[in-house]
């Protein structure tokens, strides 16, 4: 094993315990706010991993995923507010609807690449948040839908809901987990490596025989599963849907956190948000243009990092495996027959 | 003769005003290496691009074994078997050397797994190990392809030429920019290709091309000029002429005639 691979495990195992313990931990040293703080980066997190399945992993920048974001908070809110639904069929209903949505827009979009399909999310996003905004009677326009929260689990009378902040936290902890282990899985599975492959190149891909618009749209579908799924935990986290959470600014804060984290990273989505979230906790109670620090950050990684953060890291490390003497380096000299 | 095995029936395409390729008809026989060549500028490309979906045609058909394949979209006319190389070395630059094969080996799929480890497929890494050895790229296997040199590039194209199971292959000027020694290599494994797959190559290098085609094709401004053998090329008039009008173009005609 190399440096790399135990200090990357190490850090795994840190990070994993961290999150683990944070609902005992954190009130411990900091306050019962932060726990909630940090179940926020969580969603955050995914909704951030939806652009970077787009970009970093098929080559596809969307402006727009704040777009099936809110399909994900509107399902939640409709459905609990105007159709009587549970927890489950709710979070259902947010689920397929961000999906579906990304299809129906999928089916147009992904015939676009680069800044034509940049610019088709946004004008996607912005008509359906007009939409959303007019439409007062079905989303309540700018004030949004408060919802009171069912129950997730009601077993013998025993209740469990989103009431009780520690359940809370482990029930957005284990969905975002599982989501980024569904997303480990397709990067490393033969579908993973057709989407790198379109990624590089999309002119070659065709001429190997991959379906380049089926499997973008693929991708897209999939990249709406999970800014819909960080929308309708959203959803219950506030208790509330909102259409000012379709805005293109919230997807262009995700294009800057999967970006700066490291895109075509699983990692970058995480530490990228993290940042800038907690940047933003920390600062602005003290000073108001907070955003100048995210600004000037943003375009220093872009600059200096272009594999973002996590890339940077990795460099570092992979530098620390090639001093290590005791790392074995294959070295074969080839030689023309 | 042997049945066609890629056929042209008054195949055409215009950019604005100019036409690239006018009123092509062709058969080509399969079991055959066949050359196109021209002067730049005489539609080869264009043909390529036309053959293998990347552009559509303003008029004509393309058949493949008989089989109308005008229309078809790339992926589609190559999972029929017809795989082409670009003329511009073209690989999945941060892929690594063996991924490169690999998604080259699964493309043809209809069902790509979203969740299974790549890694578990052993026919697949079987078939991938089987192509390095045999284009000697084992040593690079885990490079990512946007590292390696540009002969080492040429031979990772051959590589996903081979593993794709092609019954006809297209090559590009496959050994445009090679050292002579990479290109006697690469030449070497042509000929081993062809023994088992039909080949239609686009080359500059003229004793590349009058050494391994057993046809060759002239084309000029977008039409047939000529086609032959070898020896009747080379001693053909008009394909001297069209070679002439362009004088550093001449000495390889010169050496053709050598060869």
């Amino acid at each position: 094993m190399t440096a790399r691979t135990v200090i990357e495990r190490a850090l795994f195992v840190v990070f994993a315990a961290f999150l683990l313990s944070v609902p005992w931990l954190v009130p411990a040293f900091v306050s019962d706010f932060w726990v909630n703080l940090i179940a926020e980066i969580l969603i955050w997190s995914l909704f951030a991993a939806s652009v970077n399945l787009l970009f970093g992993y098929v080559g596809l920048l969307s402006f727009g995923q704040a777009l099936y974001f809110g399909f994900g908070m509107y399902g939640v809110g409709i459905g609990i507010d105007q159709l009587g639904l549970s927890f489950w069929p709710a979070f259902g209903l947010g689920i397929v609807s961000a999906m579906a949505m990304a299809l129906v827009s999928g089916v147009l979009a992904v015939r676009l690449t680069w800044h034509y399909f940049a610019i088709i999310t946004i004008v996607f996003s912005l008509i359906f948040y007009f939409l959303a905004v007019t439409m007062k009677s079905l989303t309540g326009g700018d004030d949004g839908i408060n919802f009171t929260m069912p129950p997730t689990f009601s077993i013998d009378g025993n209740v469990w809901s989103f009431t009780n902040q520690t359940f809370q936290y482990f029930f957005i902890l284990a969905t975002v987990t599982l989501c980024f282990y569904l997303m480990y899985r397709v990067t490393r599975s033969p579908l993973g490596k057709a989407f790198l492959a379109i990624r590089d190149n999309d002119v070659r891909a065709s001429l190997i025989g991959l379906n380049v618009y089926l499997l973008r749209l693929v991708a897209f579908v999939m990249a709406g599963f999970l800014a819909g799924v960080a929308g309708a935990l959203f959803a219950f986290f506030g208790r509330y849907a909102s259409a000012s959470y379709m805005f293109y600014q919230v997807s262009g804060e995700a294009v800057v956190w999967a970006i700066v984290g490291g895109a075509g990273t699983l990692f970058g989505p995480i530490i990228g948000t993290s940042l800038f979230i907690v940047i933003r906790e920390v600062v602005s109670t003290r000073w108001e243009h907070h955003a100048l620090i995210v600004g000037v950050m943003a375009i220093l990684v872009v600059i200096l990092a272009p594999k973002g953060l996590v890339g940077l890291w990795r460099d570092a490390l992979s530098r620390l495996d090639t001093r290590d003497p005791s790392a074995t380096v294959t070295k074969t000299l080839r030689t023309e027959p | 003769m042997n049945a066609p095995i890629l056929e042209t029936r008054n195949l055409t395409k215009r950019f604005g005003g100019l036409t690239a390729v006018d009123n092509l008809s062709l058969a080509l026989p399969g079991g055959r290496l066949h050359a196109i060549i021209g002067p730049n500028g005489a539609g080869k490309t264009t043909f390529f691009n036309l053959v293998s979906g990347l552009l559509s045609a303003d008029e004509g058909c393309v058949l493949f074994r008989g089989r109308d394949i005008t229309g078809l979209k790339p992926h589609e006319i190559s999972r029929l078997g017809v795989k082409r190389t670009l003329q511009i070395k073209s690989v999945f630059h941060q892929l690594s050397v063996a991924d490169n094969l690999w998604i080259t080996y699964q493309a043809s799929n209809r069902f790509l797994h979203p969740f299974r480890d790549s890694s578990s497929d052993r026919n697949a890494g079987e078939r991938v190990d089987q192509t390095l050895e045999q284009t000697g790229l084992t040593a690079l296997a885990e490079r990512p392809a946007g590292t390696l040199s540009y002969g080492d590039v040429a031979l990772l194209e051959i590589g996903m030429a081979l593993i794709s199971d092609p019954q006809l292959l297209l090559l590009d000027e496959p050994t445009c920019g090679m050292s002579p020694a990479e290109t006697e290599r690469a030449v070497t494994k042509i000929l081993e290709m062809a023994k088992s797959i039909d080949i239609i190559i686009i080359e500059h290098d003229m004793p590349v091309v009058f050494g391994i085609a057993d046809d060759i094709t002239v084309m000029a401004q977008g039409a047939i000029l000529a086609s032959g053998s070898p020896a009747e090329i080379s001693d053909n008039e008009r394909v001297r002429e069209a070679y002439l009008g362009r004088p550093e173009d001449e000495d390889y005609v010169e050496e053709a005639a050598h060869a």
